[in-house]
């Protein structure tokens, strides 16, 4: 056998690399095949009759931030077409997540632990490790379509639907893993890496909702590489040819990957760092807490204002959305609702939208903590006079501010949009919708706070909050829950200030719960061992 | 808080990781002023020791009091008057060496900046450069400033010179015995001992998480054999070789051991076989070491 001297050893250490990562697979195989398959077993318990189907499609229709999220709603009426519109936008993200972080990991992660050193100072060729680590979110993605297929088609999906729906998650995970290689090449560090490759798709995936949901020309879809996914229409027109665009992409994009590869200094990215002050002026826990964050807070913050250009903009196209709509329109003529209560409804449910997002980065924040130990940087700062609440405090504290800075900047733009555009909602109550929404992302983040505090080897567990909390809002209604189990998410409390009624009840006790969990960490904190290399 | 002459005191020390015990009834005395060598090989417990002191583990038994306080409840009172540099000094990544200098050194109530920019320049360490360009070296180098440049009454040195090139273990050495000058008390471990050698006032020698010696550098020396090593111009016989120990013989060329007070008698009985040459060797702290380690294991063994 004789492989190009680049790759020597390739297919060696992708055994072993799939040996010890197949584990972190998991996670993202287990969450897009339930995705998938709970589509295809709820379907027709929920929604057993005609009747049903259609008030499901009045739903979704009815609020066009869903379409955000989950693109267009081809055809409800059908178990395999329900299946395609939940799961093939959040499904293709999750495997493309999945793919950008396992190939990061095995780029630049291993080259920041040092790890990486030791592989090349073996007999292994120049681009071994990067194609070990693409080869690698090829085949995580090839898994999760794979497996969601079968889970799903054994659940009762029609074949060639639920294939090519599957087949999506696989090209996005591909589209990820080429783009994870490429910011693998340009990123600084590791963390820089995969927060590129994460925006880029994040971007990507918001301006699909969009451009669906605002029903915009044909170029603005066809660019997108993530639109392709939504147009192969599976259960409708089952068009597999846009996934060949897809491959292409990957190609081109591992092609671009490859070749930045051979020009750069193992360890550094394309950008070399300026050399630092040589006295510091971070003096103080909190101060060094925000100086670690400031990177991924100015990219934050950048990016709500985006989001809440995007989903301002779509407030002054609602009414058109939804006269267009034969069943709102009946529902609004038989005076079941008025337009009042649709347009602040549906305001709640973007801003919960920006909550949720936004609880996403302040998670990350506190989980810097974790990261902050394992990595030995903790230890010396608790051996000067600094206390560990006193610690522990600065970052929470960055993480709990930065969640009212998100919503204020999302919020000032969405209310700006919203204000003219004659929907009823006013500046202040757009702005205020924003605002009150802050005590449940905090509720939310105080989940991880509790984690990282308490019981930080269960560091995932973090993020149960983030989870619970999005899959209740935003998946909860098309499973047809009871109202107390919606109830468990914070922003299901969300007094809807642009609506006719609404109480503060709810969001008291979501504060409380929040303060609560913050005890538990702080307490956790001060009582628990660090960790120990 | 009162003001003892035992600047560290553990009795009985127990830490246990799961069903691991890392200490196991560690008895450590330092006294103020004094520089303490802590000796020990890799996973001896030198370092959970030092993290207990430190209030960054819970001790499961025993118990430990520095400079006169509790090591877990009184974190903020007793670091204010102690500076630590770990063994493995980790940075963070963006911030140059300077920056994590000032940053520890305000948290620790402020530098002595004169002493900061001269130890900077003794050490020969860029200041700007970011965290993640440094080498191992470099990166203690960082800590060792931020600690020294510090007017603490207790320096707590976790290995504080692995990755330190000769050259900057002299310069390390040299600042370590103007900070003793001072007055200042030093906890100093390390698994290599002429690192300790030449500073120690007293060591103590820890093995399974146990202090299994403690003493001046004389009484651990007292304790130990002189090496020698001779060649001789005819086989001596084994009869007349009673005063030496261990003794190995290869044609005429021998190795022994002697007790600290039978050199004389060792040497008359080598003398009459025609000594061509002769190295005799003080114990050195590797041997002592190594006959510690075998003692113990034996003992371990026969259990």
């Amino acid at each position: 056998m004789s492989a190009p001297a680049a790759v020597t050893g390739a297919p060696r250490l992708l055994r072993a690399s799939l040996h010890h990562e197949a584990r972190s697979f998991a996670p993202w195989i287990a969450i897009v095949t339930a995705l998938s398959a709970s589509s295809v077993l709820v379907y027709p318990w929920v929604f057993p009759t005609q009747a049903d189907r259609e008030g499901l499609a009045t739903l979704v229709g009815s609020n066009p931030a869903l379409g955000l999220i989950f693109g267009p709603a081809f055809d409800l009426s059908t178990a395999d077409g329900f299946n395609a519109w939940r799961a093939l936008a959040l499904g293709g993200l999750f495997t493309a997540l999945g793919a950008i972080f396992v190939v990061t990991r095995a780029t630049r992660g291993q080259e920041d632990s040092g790890q990486a050193e030791l592989l090349a100072s073996g007999v292994l060729g120049r681009s071994s490790r990067l194609l070990t680590a693409v080869a690698m979110g090829l085949v995580m993605s090839v898994v999760v379509g794979v497996v969601s297929f079968l889970v799903a088609w054994a659940c009762g999906g029609g074949v060639e639907s639920t294939a090519l729906l599957s087949a999506t998650f696989t090209a996005t995970g591909w589209m990820g893993t080429g783009i994870a290689a490429v910011t693998s090449q340009l990123g600084a560090e590791a963390r820089a890496s995969s927060s590129l490759a994460v925006a880029t798709f994040g971007t990507l995936f918001i301006l699909r909702g969009f451009a669906y949901s605002v029903e915009a020309a044909d170029w603005a879809i066809w660019i997108n590489p993530l639109a392709w996914m939504t147009e192969t229409k599976p259960s409708v027109d089952n068009s597999w040819a846009p996934l060949g665009l897809a491959v292409a992409l990957t190609a081109v994009t591992l092609a671009v990957a490859f070749v930045l590869q051979s020009r750069r200094d193992f360890g550094q990215g394309a950008i070399a760092p300026a050399p630092g002050p040589a006295r510091g002026r971070t003096r103080s826990p909190f101060a060094l807490a925000l100086r670690l964050n400031r990177g991924s807070l100015i990219a934050w913050a950048v990016g709500f204002g985006v989001l809440g250009t995007v989903f301002g903009y779509f407030t002054t196209a609602i009414t058109d959305l939804l006269s267009a709509d034969e069943g709102i329109a009946q529902i609004l003529a038989a005076g079941a609702t008025t337009p009042e209560d649709l347009f602040g409804a549906f305001l709640a449910t973007i801003i919960s939208l920006v909550g949720i997002i936004s609880s996403i980065a302040c998670v990350q924040m506190v989980l810097r903590v974790r990261k902050e130990e394992m990595e030995d940087r903790v230890e010396p700062l608790i051996a000067t006079p600094v206390s560990r609440p006193r610690y522990y405090a600065a970052h929470v504290g960055v993480a709990l501010l930065a969640a009212p800075v998100f919503l204020t900047i999302a919020g000032l733009v969405i209310a700006s949009f919203a204000s003219g555009a004659d929907i009823g909602v006013t500046f202040g109550e757009a702005l205020g919708q924003a605002l009150v929404t802050v005590p449940a992302v905090w509720t939310v983040v105080a989940v991880s706070i509790a984690v990282v505090g308490a019981r930080p080897r269960l560091a995932i567990a973090a993020w149960a909050g983030v989870v619970i909390s999005f899959a209740l809002t935003l998946l909860g209604p098309t499973f047809g829950l009871d109202d107390w189990v919606l109830g468990i998410s914070p922003y299901y409390h969300v007094p809807h200030l642009a609506t006719s009624a609404y109480s503060w009840g709810g969001l008291a006790v979501v504060a409380l719960v929040g303060a609560l969990l913050c005890g538990v960490g702080f307490r956790g904190f001060r009582h628990r061992d660090l960790a120990t290399s | 808080m009162p003001d003892t002459a035992q600047v560290i005191e553990t009795q009985g020390l127990v830490k246990r990781f799961g069903r691991f015990t890392a200490l196991d009834g560690l008895d450590l005395s330092v006294a103020r002023g004094e520089v303490h060598g802590f000796l020990g090989p890799n996973g001896a417990g030198k370092s959970t020791t030092i993290r207990v002191l430190l209030g960054l583990l819970r001790a499961n038994g025993g118990t430990a009091r520095l400079l006169g306080g509790d090591p877990w409840s009184d974190v903020v009172e007793l670091h204010q008057r102690l500076a630590y540099v770990p063994g493995d000094v980790a940075l963070w990544p963006s911030m140059s060496g300077g920056e994590a200098i000032d940053l520890l050194g305000s948290l620790r109530g402020g530098l002595d900046d004169a002493r900061r920019d001269e130890l900077v320049e003794r050490f020969e360490l860029d200041p700007t450069k970011r965290g993640r360009q440094y080498s191992k070296g470099n990166r203690q180098k960082v800590a060792i400033v931020a600690a020294l440049a510090s007017n603490a009454e207790l320096l707590i040195l976790d290995e504080p010179t692995s990755g330190l090139d000769p050259l900057m273990e002299n310069v390390f050495q040299e600042v370590l015995g103007e900070a003793k000058e001072r007055g200042t008390t030093v906890l100093l471990s390390s698994h290599i001992l002429s690192e300790v050698e030449t500073l120690a006032d007293r060591l103590s020698i820890i093995r399974a998480g146990r202090i299994v010696e403690t003493g001046t550098l004389a009484q651990i020396r007292g304790n130990a054999r002189t090496s020698v090593h001779a060649t001789l111009t005819r086989t001596p016989a084994a009869a007349d070789l009673a005063a030496l120990h261990d003794v190995h013989l290869d044609g005429a060329r021998l190795t022994a051991t002697v007790d600290a007070d039978g050199i004389g008698p060792a040497m008359s009985a080598l003398a009459p076989y025609g000594l061509e040459s002769l190295t005799v060797a003080p114990p050195s702290l590797e041997s002592l070491f190594l006959r510690l380690y075998e003692d113990e294991g034996d003992a371990a063994g026969a259990r």
